[in-house]
This record gives C-alpha cells, sequence and structure tokens, in this order.
C-alpha cells in the first residue's frame, strides 16, 4: 500500500523579492511500514520535503498523494484533519507545550480528534508506557531531560495511530546516548510496522536506516536501499 | 484540557496576569462607578419620592416642591376639593417652616412639618408612637433634633415660632409631647426637625391667617391613573404646580444630563482602556508563542480551536478583571457616596452611587463582552500563522 505519492514536486519560496527554488522536481514513493531517512546538506531541501510531505505546506508544483488523498487543493480544515489523524511529527526541538504533563501532551491530539477522556488518558498510558515513561507521565513537559521529551514527542506523534511518521532531525538536540535509545525506539517502531520518514544530518542515524534519499539542490541525488545493516 | 492550558499559560507569567487582572479590574470599577453614578441619583430621586406611595405633588406655582420658601395659599378648599376625588386615595399637605426651642440658655433652630396624620408622606416613624387624627399636642422628632436638644420620647416641649431676630421673642408658642422619633425623607444629613399637625404648625409658622401649604402629595388609587388625575388637578387649580413623580424624574433627569454625560464619556473610556489592557497583552503573549501555535497547527489543531484557546484566556484574565472590578467598584462607590452626601442641604435618602443588580451586570457583562471582543485579533494573529514558515523560523 503506498503511503505517499509525490511526482514532480517544486517548492518555490520568495525571498526579499527573490524566488528560491527549494525543491526542484523530486518524485518520491513510500510504501506502508517502510523505515527512510532523507538526507543531504543544509539548504538540499529535506526539511521542506518533510513539511509537503506532512501537509504542513504546499508544493509550488507537481502532484502529490497521502494516503491516496491528493493534498493539493485541500483547504485548511482538510489538511489540518490530515495532520492530525494521517501524519504524526517529531520534531528536533520536541515542541511540547511546555505547561502540560507528558500524559496530557500525548492526548492534546486525541482529545482534537475527538476521543473520549477515559480513552484517551488509557491510549496516552499505553503510548507513554511504550516509550518507556510509564512513571514521568505527571511531570511537565519542562520536568523532562531531552531525551525524555523527544519520546514524549514521539508517543505524542503516534496517539492517532497515523499512517506516516514525520521526524526532523530527531536527534538533532541530544546527546550520542540519549540519540541511540531513541533511534533504538524509531527501530521498534519500524518492526511494529509504522512508516517512519526521518530527515537527519546524521550519518550513523542515515546508515541504520533501509532506505535512504539523499537530496542535493532540491533533487534526488541518490534513492538507495541498504543491502545490510 | 482546553481549560488546562488556558489558565497554566496565563499562570506562565503570573506577575504579568496579576497586573493585567489589576488593570482590568480598575478599568471595570471606573466602568461600573460610572454605570451606578449615571443612573443613581435619579433612581435615588424617584425612589425617595415614592417611598411612601404619593405619586403626585403640589407646589407653588412656578416651583418644584421645597424649591422656594413660596406658599400655596389657601390650601383648605383645594384639599377638600382633593379628597373628594374617587381617584384620590390619600392626601397629605405639608407645610415647612423655622421652629425654635430654648434648651438651657440656647435657642435651638429647628425645621418644623406640619401633616396630616391620616395622609402623611413625609417620614417613617423608628420608635415610639406615631400621631393619630386630631393630636394637636404629638411632636414628632428627628433623632439629630432628639439628640441636640438631649429630648426623650414623653418628654413636654415649648415651640416657638415667628421669633423676631431682634428681641428674640417668639409670636407665637405651643406646648407639645414628644410622641415618637422618626426619620424625615426629605431632611439632609443631621438635620434637627419635628413633625406636629399640620393646623398647629400653621398657627406656629408665618403667615397663619393666608392657610398656606408648602406641598402637597397625593396617592392615587390606581397606577395608571395617576397622569390624568395629575392633568385634572392641574385644569381645576391653576394657582398651584402639579407634578407626578415621573414628570420630577423628567426634570431632575434634564438637570442631571451633564453629569450623565460626563459619567458616560468617563465609562467609554475605561471600556475602551480595558479592551487596549486585554488586547495588547494578548497580542504581546501571542507573539511570544508564535511558535507554540504554529505546532499546535502542525500536529492537527484546527484554526477556530487556536482562536478558542486564545479568546478562552482574554475570557479568563476578563472575567477575573470583571469579578475584582464589582468588588473595587462597589468599594470605591461607598467611599465616592460617603463624600457626596454629605455636600449641605442635600437629602440623606439620595445617594449618588446606587448598586443595583442590573447596574452591575451590565458593566460585568459590558467588561467581560469586551475583553473577549479584545481578543479576538491576537486569536486571528496566533490562527493565522504560517505553520512551515513560523516552524523553520524556531528552528533556526
Amino acid at each position: 500500500m503506498t503511503v505517499v505519492l509525490g511526482q514532480d514536486l517544486t517548492k518555490v519560496y520568495s525571498l526579499n523579492g527573490r524566488q528560491v527554488a527549494a525543491l526542484r522536481g523530486v518524485s518520491l514513493t513510500i510504501a506502508a511500514g517502510e523505515y527512510l531517512a532523507i538526507t543531504g546538506p543544509s539548504g538540499s531541501g529535506k526539511s521542506t520535503l518533510l513539511q509537503l510531505l506532512g501537509g504542513l505546506d504546499s508544493p509550488t508544483g507537481g502532484r502529490l498523494e497521502l494516503m491516496g488523498r491528493r493534498v493539493e487543493g485541500l483547504s485548511d480544515d482538510e489538511l489540518t484533519d490530515l495532520r492530525l489523524r494521517q501524519v504524526g511529527f517529531i520534531f528536533q526541538r520536541f515542541h511540547l507545550m511546555s505547561v502540560l504533563t507528558a500524559r496530557e501532551n500525548v492526548e492534546l491530539p486525541l482529545a482534537e480528534a475527538g476521543v473520549g477522556r477515559r480513552e484517551r488518558s488509557e491510549r496516552a498510558a499505553e503510548l507513554l508506557a511504550y516509550v518507556g515513561l510509564a512513571d514521568r507521565a505527571d511531570h511537565r513537559a519542562t520536568q523532562l531531560s531531552g531525551g525524555e521529551m523527544q519520546r514524549v514527542a514521539i508517543a505524542r506523534a503516534l496517539a492517532n495511530r497515523p499512517a506516516l511518521i514525520l521526524a526532523d532531525e530527531p536527534t538533532g538536540e541530544l546527546d550520542a546516548a540519549t540519540g541511540a535509545q531513541i533511534l533504538e525506539l524509531f527501530d521498534r517502531l519500524h518492526q511494529d510496522g509504522v512508516t517512519l520518514v526521518v530527515v537527519t544530518h546524521d550519518e550513523h542515524l542515515a546508515a541504520r536506516v533501509p532506505r535512504r534519499v539523499h537530496l542535493l539542490d532540491g533533487r534526488i541525488d541518490r534513492d538507495e536501499l541498504a543491502t545490510a545493516r | 484540557m482546553t481549560w488546562a492550558l488556558v489558565v497554566r499559560s496565563l499562570f506562565r507569567h503570573p506577575v504579568r496576569t496579576a497586573l493585567v487582572v489589576a488593570g482590568i479590574a480598575v478599568a471595570a470599577a471606573l466602568l461600573l462607578d460610572m454605570v451606578m453614578l449615571s443612573g443613581g441619583m435619579e433612581r435615588s430621586f424617584s425612589r425617595m419620592l415614592l417611598s411612601r406611595g404619593f405619586q403626585i405633588r403640589l407646589s407653588p406655582k412656578g416651583t418644584l416642591p421645597f424649591d422656594t420658601e413660596a406658599m400655596i395659599p389657601a390650601i383648605t378648599p383645594i384639599l377638600d376639593d382633593l379628597r373628594a376625588d374617587p381617584d384620590v386615595e390619600r392626601v397629605g399637605p405639608v407645610l415647612a417652616t423655622s421652629l425654635h426651642v430654648r434648651v438651657g440658655d440656647s435657642l435651638l433652630t429647628l425645621v418644623g412639618y406640619g401633616v396630616d396624620p391620616a395622609g402623611q408622606g413625609l417620614y417613617e416613624l423608628e420608635a415610639g408612637a406615631d400621631l393619630v387624627p386630631g393630636d394637636s399636642t404629638g411632636l414628632l422628632v428627628s433623632e439629630p433634633a432628639a439628640a441636640a436638644a438631649g429630648w426623650q420620647i414623653g418628654d413636654t416641649i415649648r415651640l416657638q415660632g415667628r421669633l423676631d431676630p431682634q428681641s428674640a421673642r417668639a409670636e407665637a408658642e405651643r406646648v407639645v409631647t414628644v410622641r415618637g422619633v422618626v426619620r424625615f425623607l426629605y431632611d439632609a444629613r443631621g438635620q434637627r426637625s419635628v413633625g406636629a399637625d399640620f393646623r398647629v404648625m400653621q398657627r406656629l409658622g408665618r403667615f397663619p391667617d393666608a392657610d398656606p401649604a408648602s406641598m402637597v402629595m397625593v396617592k392615587v388609587r390606581a397606577d395608571d391613573r395617576v397622569d390624568s388625575v395629575a392633568a385634572r388637578i392641574a385644569r381645576t387649580h391653576r394657582t398651584v404646580e402639579v407634578n407626578s413623580v415621573a414628570a420630577l424624574v423628567v426634570q431632575f433627569r434634564s438637570r442631571l444630563v451633564y453629569f450623565q454625560q460626563l459619567s458616560l464619556i468617563l465609562a467609554t473610556i475605561s471600556l475602551v482602556v480595558g479592551v487596549l489592557l486585554v488586547g495588547t497583552i494578548l497580542t504581546i503573549t501571542v507573539s511570544e508563542r508564535i511558535g507554540e501555535f504554529a505546532v499546535l497547527r502542525g500536529i492537527g489543531v484546527r484554526r477556530a480551536r487556536v482562536v478558542r484557546l486564545v479568546m478562552a484566556e482574554g475570557a479568563v484574565l476578563t472575567a477575573a478583571g470583571a469579578i475584582g472590578g464589582v468588588i473595587l467598584g462597589l468599594a470605591t462607590a461607598r467611599y465616592l457616596d460617603a463624600i457626596l452626601t454629605s455636600f449641605p442641604g442635600l437629602p440623606a435618602a439620595i445617594s449618588f452611587f446606587v448598586p443595583e443588580r442590573t447596574a452591575i451586570a451590565k458593566a460585568a457583562v459590558a467588561v467581560f463582552v469586551a475583553g473577549v471582543a479584545a481578543s479576538g485579533y491576537p486569536a486571528w494573529l496566533a490562527a493565522r500563522a504560517p505553520i512551515a514558515e513560523t516552524l523553520r523560523a524556531d528552528a533556526e
């Protein structure tokens, strides 16, 4: 089953009156259950591609389908609903709500999706246990370490059982040991059948991902499958 | 979840939030005070006039009741005519004059009211017994008069009228007995007043042969007949001024129109200050947290929910400010009222600030609605934040 189908995607930004092409015709297909790393130097278009895939931004040109649904032309509410139910985001800086507890952060997308109080509480507890934070559920985000915050962000991304998880430099703010724990968690997600796309500069991370898409100047330079881990 | 996010977000900067709530409370207090002030005198005036249920006043031609020392002459035929009117339930003539009593070596000056015990609308009994019709030796005294003269119920007193200021000799005297202590409704604070039978007071006052009255109060049986009865009296007795209480309130209102306009302008200014306060602080808050709102949008929170979150913060701020404002407004109103009502000559029953539920509710609702409306712009800013661009800027 195809989760993402991107054809000839372009994205042009206007920067100080100048047109800057961040993506120049990227075509990409991602099947369900794939674990994919998007790599490339700064300014190659990695984050822009991730934002298009997650419906955070719209392509300037080309065709993009998420779970078989054309993204171009969707209204804001439709795109928001797509992000809520089909996509989970993991950000470099975690971006948790600092005033909420770990449990409440995980419950946030569930509440938005209309899940009842009891069910979302159970689901949040289950997800926090999955990422190894069952005992930190009632701690505010500000009381957690960087690695713990990223685990909560992962649990939040998984809350509505999305078809696709997108992670933007998920280990960028973490030390090596903590980053390794996050990568192990990603491996576990992959083994559990989650479709996972990770944007990274981290060669160590990219090296353990089965499929690597290397971007250069807004184009796919290489799209390769690892032969062995 | 929404309320947890809203309340905890406000407590992220507790001092700032407290200062904003205090600012809104001050604006709300000023608004409430101005709302009470704009209609307070009119309401307390109307309440005072209607406190005994007399809806019509007759006064000397061209004057308002107690407006001047002018008298209505030959009052008896007018009273007889009014009492004969089937629409009239009760008639209460009043004569106000100066009286004196000797207390030790000094002469105490009093305001004397002549009343008809069968139809009085001038006082409320506080202690002792009321006058009864035909009681020509009874006297009612106000608390300040009793305190100044040291009178007790049952004391016998020699009242002096028409005193010659040169010789300090009275042309008329009357020995009376204190029957009761009353509160005269139109007295100023601390005014020393006494009340006696209308005919007794006529004999003690000026122009005893003119059969005078200062005012006549008329109680009409049915409220919906007041205007027609007033018109009929005015047609029949062209030498007197006839006003219904409603008409007097209108005249009173016309005298207060600038006062009311000033109150409304100040009330509007306080409301605008409240709006600016809420709008400014929430705009700053949203600007500081724009990344947070972009993340919320990114993870699938709808624009409408983001708008509700910001507006709920505005609502919580203004609700807290409005509650504080009501308490502060009532406290300052009481303090200001005590200052203003101590002006000499002003009836003690008149209040400048009348704390009515509707006025309080109006002010609180106005502040709340204005505060929530003021959060509309920052809410729009939060909801319209470009997600990708904001997250990119946040990551750099």
